[in-house]
């Protein structure tokens, strides 16, 4: 089980326990993360689920794979720390991951 | 084996008994045919478990006569593990939301006019031919079908295709007279279809699924396959998929006015919940590659196929919630589930036109519902089409009032 802290565009702050061995994506949208949309649920196939890791946890979660790069490219999305919370992979070791949600996922 | 947890409808608690509101339940179930000696999964858990599990390798459809020892000569669909991730990866940007909304809307509202103008001209019209057209020119755009003399001749070839060599025999003499006829009509829509294709991106590049195969320099019997896997699964589905959406909201004035009111996220909750409910696709299958004993699942034996019922999988009170024949908008978003459910399939082998499929009938529903004095003439023949096991909408009158 993970603490994970999401903050949306507008500030708002909410913080849900993510089960390990769900996908980041999983546990954001069963704890009713509106901003987590994953229109393809789950295999990166749609860019839907982007999220920026809080820059002190990007070691833990580790950089973007090959996997989710050309859906971020197609979203055009360079932000710092932007990953595809669908390819996150929740343990014990994310307990307190702070990331932040775009302002739209299109 | 995932014993499903589909409930007597008459025991619902909320709503009258015996609420069904499936169209096609009667014909899937009269030709519902689990392949022999398969193992039939049909609760939602197990089945999602199995889609997405690298233990399990693509299977049904032709799949396991097909020869990968040349994975490059035949189609995605076929293919598993990073070969197909790759290959799918390569042009998955087409499909993306993002594409869809600044791309594809476009031709999308360009069809509609054509397809609303030809419908108003006329008074009244086939709705399967008029989903036709949205689908094969959708379709025929995202994959870079664009240089043919006609998008109909298009379609009827890719269709002409599709029928042959899906679900064609195996053995004896049908075998070869099946193959005969494929190599015949691939041959057509080789010359006709895709030599211009190809010959106009090698002049100038486009962003299509053509134009990269063109760049990664796929073989001619690669480009055709994946051409093929692309564009006749986005034009058979999507054809009856709107179809069916446009006979629900005939026949349920509340769900027509609540669709016309509602902003494209609920009109979107709508096309997913009639989606759960009438799958065009009815299987998918999986063979095991190596043991798999989930708690979903149970112990499964390498080399075991499986036969995924989505339609089970999809009224599975489990993930569902009560009354599970119900037509009901908001169920997904109160079972905080993925709205089609296993519709599009799920995994790695998910339809990578899904959101396409969506898009366009929401754009034809919508434009379709708001033309004065829009009604149904005849509803539509179900039938079922062997080929992918799924229904077909033939038949329905669509009128209006005159332009």
């Amino acid at each position: 089980m993970a603490q994970v802290t999401f903050i949306a565009h507008d500030g708002a702050v909410i913080t849900i326990d993510c089960a390990a061995g769900q996908s980041l994506m999983e546990g954001a949208r069963a704890g009713g993360i509106d901003g987590i949309e994953a229109v393809c649920g789950g295999n990166a196939y749609c860019g839907t689920c982007r999220c920026y890791v809080d820059a002190a946890w990007r070691g833990v979660t580790g950089a973007v794979t090959e996997i989710e790069l050309p859906m971020i490219e197609t979203a055009g999305d360079g932000t710092p720390g932007v990953r595809l919370s669908c390819q996150i992979a929740v343990t014990d070791k994310l307990d307190g991951l702070i990331v932040r949600l775009p302002d739209s996922q299109m | 084996m995932t014993a499903n947890t589909v409930p007597d409808s008459a025991q619902c608690p909320v709503h009258r008994p015996g609420r069904d509101d499936r169209k096609s339940a009667g014909v899937a179930a009269a030709h519902f045919a689990p392949t022999p000696g398969s193992t039939l999964v049909d609760g939602f858990h197990a089945a999602r478990d199995i889609l997405r599990s690298p233990k399990v390798r693509q299977a049904g459809a032709s799949t396991e006569h097909v020869d990968k020892s040349r994975p490059d000569e035949i189609s995605f669909f076929f293919l598993d593990g990073d070969l197909h991730r790759k290959r799918r990866a390569a042009v998955a940007g087409l499909f993306a939301p993002k594409t869809i909304v600044t791309r594809h809307r476009a031709v999308m509202d360009r069809t509609m006019d054509a397809i609303v103008a030809r419908l108003r001209a006329s008074g009244s019209h086939a709705l399967d031919e008029l989903s036709w057209q949205m689908a094969v020119d959708v379709a025929a755009e995202i994959v870079g079908l664009t240089d043919s003399n006609s998008n109909d001749g298009l379609a009827r070839r890719v269709k002409a295709v599709l029928e042959t060599s899906v679900n064609a025999p195996t053995k004896g003499l049908g075998k070869w007279i099946a193959l005969a006829r494929t190599l015949k009509r691939i041959g057509t829509f080789w010359n006709k279809d895709m030599v211009p294709a190809i010959a106009a991106r090698k002049l100038a590049p486009r962003d299509d699924v053509i134009s990269h195969m063109v760049q990664a320099g796929f073989s001619k019997k690669g480009m055709i396959m994946e051409t093929l896997s692309y564009a006749g699964a986005g034009m058979m589905t999507t054809r009856e998929f709107i179809v069916m959406v446009a006979w629900h909201l005939f026949d349920n004035d509340g769900l027509r006015q609540r669709f016309l009111a509602g902003d494209e996220a609920d009109q979107f909750a709508i096309l997913e919940e009639i989606l759960r409910l009438e799958p065009v696709a009815s299987f998918n299958w999986r063979r095991a590659a190596e043991p798999i004993d989930e708690a979903s699942t149970g112990p499964v034996a390498a080399g075991e196929l499986l036969t995924i019922s989505i339609r089970h999988a999809n009224t599975d009170e489990a993930i569902t919630g009560p009354c599970p024949f119900e037509l009901d908008p908001d169920r997904a978003k109160r079972m905080k589930v993925n709205g089609p459910y296993l519709s599009f399939g799920d995994g790695p082998h998910r339809c990578p036109g899904a959101q396409v499929a969506l898009h366009e009938t929401r754009v034809f529903i919508d434009r379709l519902f708001r033309l004065p004095g829009i009604r149904l003439v005849s509803p539509p023949e179900i039938q079922w089409n062997p080929g992918i096991h799924g229904y077909e909408l033939r038949g329905a009158i669509v009128a209006c009032d005159p332009a």
